[in-house]
């Protein structure tokens, strides 16, 4: 092993390794106090998240051109570990709370969490599919971790049942490519690409690539591929859900990005109008269909799908050489402003949940404004946020986005995004309505770590709008090269 | 056509044969034979393909542990060895014509590669097979990564499975 090798996994290494001693420490930690386990988990991830930080900057590549460390996988990586953190933050007052506390659940989200660094790191497909299978894995745990509550392991059974058969998806699309290519690094695919002799093996190159596009987008959760979203995203624990719609969301946009922008280019005559397809169904079906949601965690799933939808729209413009890097920018920068909304959003949820999944009805946030003006506000930000409206960070992302779609020539698309926005603020601003308009009793929970992640995310959504310029670098020096 | 040829395609028949009864069968204890059966058939094409490792490790871990795994699992979990439900839906026709308009899209794709049809070129005389794979899974410039994060993905899912079985069971 040499030393390209050993900074590229790096922080990789010290979060499996964590997560192993994590699991071997929390059999030694009492049944009531698994707050250690908690805390020890947060540790982990900060101790993580302090040598990505460190590496910043830095380019290499590891392990015969499998790994690679670059702007792109830091900022992804960064993303990942907070939304980790944040995700440790939440579960922690929750799962006491509902009775489901395990130290499982801590080595379960970092053994997910390295999988999403495996994939953002990841420059050969066989490393991909297995940071795919190491990411949902535990997610699938994750899901029906309230087990035996019967949503819970219904969500746990269709997310597993359903994932698997879109790996399926996946590894098919990997061996079509490699019996095109025959290789599975996507250095060396540029390379044949760039050689041009595949003759009649491109079509099987098309498909390949096609089949793992239906892989990815099954995680991303793209119509037609979201079946799954709803019920899975309304059965599983709530903090899960937080992580999931935010954490694997990132992963398998990293995957799809990684792959097409760098070794895909030159499919993008046949690739890009499937994209367009994907992205303009995604923004109308997801949008429509959370109109008749009553269920709150039902109404966050469906706007999920939506904002996958947004992010697609910039994906479609991949090859066009002079958009590509903006493309990849402006959907990096709305996935974080996407996850610190989502985020916010999901702990509000959290904050007025009961046992056996009551307290989850839109009805049930009326009067959340006079009894609790600081969560209302803090909701009231976020559905702003997810709309798109000023002073949030939806707003700048929103913009980006739809930039990013007029200038690779997709306007028709962008329309697309602009309507589908406006039908959107009608069930987002019905929640601001409920909470203020009407009258009602909710209970909030009052747990210390659920209210600083409610206050925290609320203030970087309206805070760090102002320095979008900053947040754009940051973004655009992650750009895929 | 080479009695290699003629091998292949009767594997092939036997692999998707088994594989199709599997689905079909109502007896659980009779679908995890066939699944036996299907298995074995891959040890064949691996023995054709002259990957004798492989083929080897097949038939020990797939037949010789899994399906072993699997026959127990059925015998000291299920009460009831028979499937009762329905195993068709109304329209599976629809699903069975997709399936086979698919199937020969695919057939079309493959066979318009160039070389579909050729016979795969033999091994050079003296490759050792079993010590270039055992290299290429710990070298750093080869496999040694994938073996390693599969290792981890073993455990988490360890700890899953034991988490999900366990749960139920009041402590």
């Amino acid at each position: 092993m040499t030393q390209s090798d050993l900074i590229t996994i790096l922080p990789l290494l010290a979060l499996v390794v964590w997560a192993c001693a994590l699991l071997l420490v929390d059999l030694f930690i009492p049944k009531g106090r698994k707050g250690w386990t908690a805390l020890l988990a947060a540790a982990g991830l900060a101790l993580t998240m302090g040598l990505t930080l460190a590496q910043a900057g830095r380019e290499a590549s590891g392990f015969g051109g499998m790994l690679r460390l670059d702007g792109f996988s830091t900022f992804l990586n960064v993303l990942f570990l907070g939304s980790g953190l944040l995700g440790v933050a939440v579960a922690y007052g929750y799962l006491k709370r509902m009775d489901l506390e395990r130290g499982e659940f801590y080595s379960l989200l970092l053994f997910s969490i390295t999988g999403m660094m495996l994939m953002a790191q990841a420059a050969d497909l066989i490393v991909i599919f297995l940071a795919l299978e190491l990411l949902s894995i535990p997610l699938y745990v994750l899901a029906a971790f309230a087990r035996p509550r019967a949503d819970s392991e219904e969500a746990g059974l269709k997310y597993f049942l359903l994932g698997a058969f879109s790996t399926g998806f996946v590894v098919y699309g990997i061996t079509l490519v490699f019996g095109a290519t025959g290789t599975t690094s996507l250095a060396k695919i540029v390379e044949v690409l760039a050689a041009g002799s595949l003759g009649t093996g491109s079509l099987l190159l098309t498909i390949g690539a096609a089949l793992i596009l239906v892989g990815f987008s099954f995680k991303v959760a793209a119509v037609p591929f979201h079946m799954w979203t709803p019920d899975v995203y309304q059965g599983a624990p709530t903090p899960v859900t937080a992580f999931m719609s935010v954490g694997a969301k990132a992963a398998g946009f990293a995957a799809l990005m990684r792959i097409f922008v760098m070794a895909f280019p030159s499919l993008s005559a046949d690739l890009t109008p499937v994209l367009w397809a994907l992205a303009a169904l995604t923004m109308f079906i997801g949008n429509i269909i959370a109109i008749s949601q009553t269920n709150i965690k039902r109404m966050l799933a469906y706007s999920s799908i939506a904002h996958a939808g947004y992010i697609l729209m910039a994906l479609v413009a991949y090859g066009n050489p002079a958009v590509a890097a903006d493309s990849v920018a402006s959907a990096l920068f709305y996935l974080v402003a996407y996850a610190v909304t989502s985020f916010g959003a999901w702990s509000v949820v959290m904050s007025l949940e009961k046992p056996d999944a009551k307290g989850l009805e839109i009805n049930d946030f009326a009067g959340l404004g006079r009894r609790n003006p600081l969560l209302a506000a803090a909701m009231t930000i976020f559905m702003l946020s997810f709309t798109g409206m000023p002073p949030t960070l939806g707003l700048v992302g929103k913009f980006f986005l739809f930039r990013t779609a007029i200038e690779g020539g997709f306007i028709g698309l962008a329309i697309i995004g602009v309507l589908t926005s406006l039908i959107s603020a009608y069930y987002y601003l019905r929640v601001v309505v409920t909470m203020y308009m009407r009258e009602g009793e909710p209970q909030a929970e009052g747990e210390y770590w659920l209210t600083f992640t409610t206050v925290v995310t609320a203030l970087a959504t309206v805070v760090l709008q102002f320095l979008p310029a900053a947040l754009f670098a940051l973004a655009a020096g992650a750009v895929l090269k | 056509m080479t009695a290699e040829q003629i091998l292949f395609l009767l594997t092939g028949a036997l692999i998707l044969g088994s594989a199709l009864m599997v689905v079909a069968t109502r007896k659980l204890l009779h679908a995890a034979l066939w699944l036996v059966a299907a298995l074995f058939g891959v040890a064949i094409l691996y023995a054709i393909l002259q990957a004798s490792f492989l083929a080897v490790v097949q038939v020990v871990v797939y037949i010789g542990a899994i399906a072993i795994l699997f026959i127990f699992a059925v015998m000291l979990t299920r009460r009831e060895m028979r499937d009762q439900g329905q195993q068709t839906r109304t329209n599976w026709w629809i699903a069975a014509l997709l399936g086979l308009l698919i199937l020969a899209g695919l057939v079309f794709l493959i066979l318009a590669v160039p070389g579909a049809d050729r016979l795969p070129a033999a091994l050079p005389e003296g490759l050792d097979t079993v010590r270039a794979l055992g290299n290429a899974l710990v070298s750093p410039e080869a496999y040694v990564l994938p073996f390693e994060v599969a290792s981890v993905l073993l455990l988490a899912a360890l700890v899953g499975a034991v988490y999900i079985a366990s749960v139920g069971k009041k402590d």
